[in-house]
């Protein structure tokens, strides 16, 4: 049963979180499906609406990008649960030695950006690349295909649902499955039965996050897809952008498919989630005693060891081989170590320092931003009864699967009209903006299915004890949502600092970031120098949030 | 250390304030390389006052930007590695006629009312001489068994300089080459770049169609990697310089165009190991003269350009 939250006192946070989803994701989301209506938005005309319709959407190639498309999201979804799922549920229930260690291992692969880890599982597994050179074979035919694409960008994205179910399963504790235990029900059944549904609102929600990922990243299809033939609609719509005459309306048009798919597994997944109450944080303290492995110690710790090689070290190897090779033809050899390219991103060549600088404050902006108008938004879906409530969850989502560049060029359309008196474009805001719209599913998803675990009796007890609505939000649910809020802020900060497809386009005049540096040196063929600033880029990316979770451990605002 | 962040975080700060009002700087579009253009407008501010503001990104991204920004624009000088940049913005009507004092020594066809080449790349082979093949000497060795699954492709649809070359190539045997490079293995793979890249780890022995001057750059870098320019001929990718008709700032714009072809600019470039645009300007390469060209109708390639991709994704498209 549901307590009304208490519309006077939750107004003020949905409406604030209601004018943030206008301005970060509507305005842009709008401009995108505008021109995709209209194909001259771009010169400010409204002529011949609808006349790409027929041009984009009778493309015979757009049945095959479309099924490709979600064949790939589906084989990640499948890949990432079956790697991520037994290790979370590990994690979450039994004393698995050296835990934490496993966990910074398992988290490093979202720092690394997927198109250097690509590159990097390129320059190990093809023809007298890394492997060959070490071991005297390749791994090529694998590769280049859709299994080596399934398993690259699983290895990028699984560790979205490895924490969200190790934490959720943690959070929802054996208590419940010793209850089934002591009526009777066998360990195994217990955990299909109690367990493992009872988590299920972080289960799923982190599967949405890693289908919308898979269907939306564009550089491991683009390295590894077009040789295998395999085409999805993200690069038909890359293609479409930056392929002189620009199709901007055909690329808005395929975009919005896109949003399609990811609304559709988003609605499905409210669907499953409005069955039934999966409130299990009440108000009565939890034992969070975990179990010893007993027999399965050996076999658990090769697992955990064997993912973290492949989804951590080798990519970080081969980012590390490469950086400290003097030439790439050279090959691992001791003759062709040199610090040359360190020395270059130290000395500030080309602008790395500046621009690692830019993205770290611009991912701490982001961070903060998608934070706040995350927890807003939805404490204000889940814990009110406001109307529209369900239009807010939705505008939390439209992002999820919006490529980069499209946002980019939505941005771009609406901040760049003639009349506006100030605008954010061509400052470092619009980026700001950029990253906010691209990364504020993160925060909402995290803190929706946090919230979604809280029983509303809690709140109610601090009502009937005379607190304000505002006061049982900031003392009683934000305290308990906020070890997933502030992981979900870590996330975002990570991913912040190293998106580029959309930096690429809209970043303002004389302004680089880590990304836009490093394509710009591969593009330039200095391969080493982009390496080096992507290792040095993923060591602050992974240091500086786990520093900050040591000072929040301490200071006893994070438990654990 | 401190006054390194101290500097940064004032960058920072500067640019989020002041990167969005132009008092009588020019903001330049461009393709790559960013060393050169960032060569080009220190020298130019040195030279003048003038501040530039730059957006580097591909060919591509460049024109999606400015495709966004149509109905505000706000660049002033565009260089592109494309010449089919030039003709389509000329049709459009977007360019201003401007022919810089300095660009005498540019030869005719390097040069229109509106644009101008800043300098130019060639096509060619990208070889690793380590790679235990022969080295090749036309674009038909490629075909041989030798270089069987070792030849990379730039993609024709991601580089427009492939374009040309593909296009200019297959119309003088309908394709046969093509499908003869396919049948000995050869896979076309990414933008120039990412089409070098296997080619330095020796992954594979060849680009057919390589850029030159990022080679150039590689094997002055100790990799062992050489460009080989094919004497049946080859095309060349100018780089056209141009002044949008909409810049507030167009005597800037245009001085702009003169230091880029002023000695010292033009220095700049052909330390880039791009070819400059004024045939009097020495360089350490191979230069027009010494290339044989290939001969086509750029017109017409570029008017049958969908169906030329086309083809050339049915020859090479999905397994």
């Amino acid at each position: 049963m549901k307590v009304n939250g208490g519309i006077g006192g939750a107004a003020p946070v949905a409406w604030l979180a209601i004018a943030g989803l206008i301005v970060i994701v509507a305005i842009p989301f709008i401009a995108v499906a505008l021109q995709g209506i209209f194909p001259y938005l771009g010169q400010g005309s409204f002529a011949g609406p609808f006349s790409s319709f027929i041009a984009t959407l009778g493309d015979g190639a757009l049945i095959g990008m479309a099924a490709n498309t979600v064949l790939l999201g589906g084989c990640v979804v499948l890949a990432s649960a079956l790697i991520a799922v037994p290790l979370g549920v590990f994690r979450a229930l039994y004393r698995i030695p050296l835990a934490p260690v496993w966990d910074v291992l398992l988290l490093v692969p979202f720092m690394i950006p997927p198109y250097i880890a690509t590159l990097g599982w390129i320059m190990t597994l093809q023809p007298r690349g890394y492997l060959q050179q070490l071991a005297g074979f390749n791994l090529a035919p694998f590769l280049f295909s859709l299994f080596g694409m399934t398993l690259v960008m699983t290895f990028n994205t699984f560790p979205v649902v490895y924490f969200a179910v190790s934490r959720t399963v943690e959070a929802v504790g054996a208590r419940y499955a010793d209850v089934g235990r002591v009526f009777g029900a066998t360990p195994a059944r217990a955990f299909w039965r109690i367990t493992l549904p009872l988590s299920a609102p972080g289960l799923a929600a982190s599967l949405m996050l890693v289908f919308a990922a898979a269907i939306e990243e564009y550089g491991t299809p683009a390295a590894l897809g077009r040789r295998a033939g395999f085409q999805v609609l993200v690069t038909g719509i890359d293609l479409r952008i930056t392929d002189w005459p620009i199709d901007l309306p055909g690329a808005a048009l395929l975009s919005i498919l896109l949003v399609a798919m990811s609304l559709v597994t988003f609605l499905a997944q409210r669907w499953i989630l409005a069955r039934r109450s999966y409130q299990t944080v009440g108000g009565k303290p939890t034992a969070k005693d975990k179990r010893p492995l007993g027999a399965l110690k050996i076999p658990v710790m090769i697992a955990f060891a064997v993912v973290a090689f492949l989804a951590t070290g080798v990519p970080l190897l081969a980012i590390l081989s490469t950086a400290l090779s003097r030439t790439i033809s050279g090959g691992l050899a001791l003759d062709n170590i040199s610090f040359d390219n360190f020395e270059s991103v130290f000395s500030n060549s080309a602008g790395a320092l500046v621009a690692l600088a830019n993205s770290f404050s611009l991912g701490i902006g982001t961070a903060l931003i998608t934070g706040l108008i995350g927890v807003m938004a939805a404490y204000t879906v889940v814990k009110t009864k406001i109307p529209g409530r369900m239009t807010i969850d939705i505008m939390t989502i439209l992002p999820n699967a919006l490529p980069g560049i499209v946002v980019a060029v939505g941005l771009i359309l609406a901040w760049n009209m003639p009349w506006l008196p100030a605008t954010p474009y061509n400052t470092a805001f619009i980026l700001l903006l950029a990253y906010c719209c691209i990364l504020l599913p993160q925060p909402v998803r995290y803190t929706t299915a946090a919230f979604q675990q809280i029983g509303d009796n809690l709140e109610a007890a601090a009502r009937v004890f005379g607190a304000s609505s505002f006061t049982a939000f900031r003392r009683i649910l934000l305290p308990l949502v906020f070890p997933s809020l502030a992981s979900a802020m870590l996330l975002v900060f990570a991913l912040a600092s190293r998106e580029l497809v959309a930096s690429v386009v809209v970043a303002p005049v004389g302004m680089q970031t880590i990304a836009t540096f490093i394509w710009r040196q591969f593009e330039q063929g200095s391969i080493g120098l982009g390496m080096a600033m992507a290792f040095i880029a993923i060591l602050i990316t992974t240091l500086l949030p786990l520093l900050l979770l040591t000072l929040l451990r301490r200071s006893g605002l994070v438990a654990e | 250390m401190l006054k390194l962040l101290k500097s940064i975080t004032f960058g920072v700060v500067a640019t989020a304030l002041t990167a969005g009002v132009a008092h009588a700087d020019i903001t330049v579009y461009t393709a790559g390389p960013q060393s050169l253009i960032d060569k080009l407008s220190a020298g130019f501010t040195k030279e003048t006052g003038i501040k530039v503001n730059v957006f580097q990104a591909t060919t591509g991204k460049v024109m999606a930007r400015i495709e966004a920004e149509a109905s505000n624009p706000v660049v002033d000088v565009l260089i592109s590695a494309s010449w089919d940049t030039a003709t389509d913005f000329a049709k459009r009507g977007w360019l201003l006629a401007y022919t810089s004092p300095n660009a005498a020594k540019v030869p005719d066809f390097l040069k229109t009312d509106t644009a101008v080449a800043q300098g130019i790349s060639a096509l060619g082979i990208a070889w690793n001489t380590k790679s235990g093949t022969p080295k090749p000497s036309e674009w038909a060795d490629l075909t041989k068994s030798e270089y069987k699954d070792l030849v990379n492709i730039p993609d024709p649809a991601q580089s427009g300089s492939a374009f040309e070359l593909d296009a200019a190539l297959a119309n003088q045997d309908e394709f046969k080459l093509f499908k003869d490079l396919k049948a000995n293995g050869a896979i076309i793979a990414g933008a120039n770049a990412e089409a070098l890249n296997p080619v330095l780890q020796g992954a594979k022995a060849a680009v057919f169609g390589a850029v030159d001057y990022i080679t150039f750059a590689a094997k002055a870098k100790g990799e062992s990697v050489d460009v080989i320019f094919p004497v049946s001929g080859t095309v060349i990718a100018p780089r056209p310089a141009m002044v949008l008709n909409w810049s507030k700032h167009q005597d800037e714009a245009r001085k702009f165009i003169d230091y880029m072809l002023s000695d010292e600019g033009q220095k700049m470039v052909a330390d880039t190991k791009l070819m400059p645009a004024r045939t009097d300007i020495p360089a350490d390469r191979p230069l027009i003269s010494d290339l044989k060209l290939l001969k086509y109708d750029t017109t017409d390639v570029y008017g049958k350009r969908k169906e030329t991709l086309a083809e050339i994704t049915k020859i090479y498209g999905g397994k």
